[in-house]
């Protein structure tokens, strides 16, 4: 039997209740991108689906002194259309650009992506470099999860069953206006992701002072690539260096091969991609932005 | 088996139906007789079933039924009642546009979205705006430009051209 139940809570305190009453039985629903396909191919059966699209206290993008702030029920189209998004965290505006397709973006929410925690979501490498924070909350307890501690394995994470994503916050940290995102896709949009890059760079002439570097696809979970980023620390860049960079960077994915590309494909272009976000920064290593 | 009952707006008519917790709004179009609402991947990937809801262009085979409760929705049939809808259908047929026709009440809704938005008339941002509808047949290059022809027209026109 496919059974299927619905609700629509209008509050977060509704969603939390049910949340601990149900238990994994609820299945956090808002866009439903992603949900209607699994429905289809019944990866999910007799759930109760919790439609938080209506909780707009949860659909915010705001800015403090020193953080930005995301609700979970933010759209990617809300990313795109946001000032503080395009200027502040100008990676994660890239990354939203190339998120699927302007019809799938007006649905799709940020906390949906992250929570489906799919190998291949495009707003986590971004967010992973920016050292984005999630806040989640259930019935009894809030808690910070760092979203680099967040993905466990395809479609798993440390959330617990009563557990939502609420927030997410980004501290207001100016290096990462500099950085940039690459998406290798099978076609220009609604492509599934087979390798991404978010990288970013601070320089004193040619000596790398601070790195960051997250790819999508080329594990199990988006990967923040923390070994390759210390190698790179204070080194002075040349050609040699990019070379052993890639190297490094072949060294620490962890791909699989899917119908999209095969396990090498991936390892040899995820050291290609690094070279040309590389290039991509180091010739314009400031984003300017139209007005 | 759990039923609900629904309540919208489609092309202005008010729609009072059953439906169940996990049928697609697609299904439910489709089987409450708006049937030029088309049926393709059915996993977001085709973009021939998109609709306008509330303004916003999405894919109703991606979005649930019960999501469409209490919300306004356009369907290509819709657009004849709307005079922009109607300049979009004839440049289509002017410019050979449709050739299967299958993606073409997609790629309205999509053309739709894009002339609303009033933007200075822009074949890249156009091919951006269709991006999330396929096209076997074409190769997109009539559908741009048939949505190019109404923007320049229409752009920075002034009164309302929703009627």
């Amino acid at each position: 039997m496919n059974q299927f139940e619905y609700i629509f809570p209008k509050t977060k305190e509704e969603v939390l209740k049910i949340l601990k009453q149900e238990k994994s039985k609820a299945c956090i629903v808002a866009g439903c991108s992603n949900i209607l396909p699994y429905i289809k191919d019944k990866i999910i059966s007799e759930k109760l689906l919790l439609d938080i699209s209506g909780i707009e206290e949860l659909n915010y993008i705001k800015k403090s002194e020193s953080e930005i702030f995301i609700g979970a029920n933010t759209t990617i189209s809300d990313l795109i259309n946001s000032r503080i998004i395009r200027e502040e965290c100008n990676v994660l505006y890239q990354a939203a650009e190339e998120f699927a397709d302007p019809t799938v973006r007006n649905r799709a929410t940020i906390g949906g992506n992250l929570a489906d925690a799919s190998p291949a979501a495009d707003t986590a490498p971004p967010l992973l470099i920016l050292d984005a924070v999630l806040e989640a909350e259930s019935m009894n307890k809030k808690r910070e999860i760092p979203l680099k501690d967040f993905f466990v394995g395809p479609r798993k994470t440390v959330l617990h069953d009563d557990e939502m994503i609420i927030n997410i916050k980004i501290k207001n940290n100016s290096i990462n206006k500099n950085g940039t995102f690459i998406k290798l896709g099978l076609r220009q949009a609604m492509a599934i992701s087979l390798a991404t890059i978010a990288l970013s760079l601070e320089m004193e002439k040619d000596k790398v002072t601070d790195v960051r570097i997250a790819m999508g696809s080329i594990a199990p979970i988006p990967l923040r690539l923390f070994n390759t980023e210390e190698f790179l620390k204070n080194k002075g860049i040349n050609d040699g260096l990019i070379d052993k960079i890639m190297q490094k960077i072949r060294e620490e994915v962890k791909p699989i091969g899917d119908v999209r590309a095969s396990a090498e494909y991936r390892r040899y272009v995820s050291g290609i991609l690094f070279r040309r976000a590389f290039n991509k920064l180091t010739n314009s290593p400031i984003i300017q932005l139209a007005n | 088996m759990e039923e609900y009952k629904i309540e919208l707006i489609v092309n202005n008519e008010k729609i009072s139906a059953i439906t169940k917790a996990e049928e697609s709004l697609l299904k439910f179009l489709r089987r409450n007789g708006f049937t030029e609402v088309k049926c393709g991947c059915e996993k977001g990937d085709c973009g021939t079933c998109t609709v306008i809801m509330n303004g916003k262009t999405i894919k109703s085979c991606i979005t649930l039924a019960m999501q469409a409760n209490g919300k306004e929705i356009l369907t290509a049939k819709g657009l004849e009642k709307i005079e922009i809808g109607r300049r979009l259908q004839e440049s289509f047929v002017k410019y050979g546009a449709v050739q299967c026709g299958f993606c073409t009440a997609g790629m309205l809704m999509a053309a739709k979205s894009y002339i609303d938005k009033d933007l200075e008339p822009d074949k890249t941002e156009i091919r951006k705006a269709i991006s999330g509808n396929l096209c076997r047949c074409t190769g997109y290059k009539k559908i741009v430009e048939a949505i190019y022809d109404v923007a320049v027209k229409s752009h920075g026109l002034e009164g309302d051209t929703n009627v």
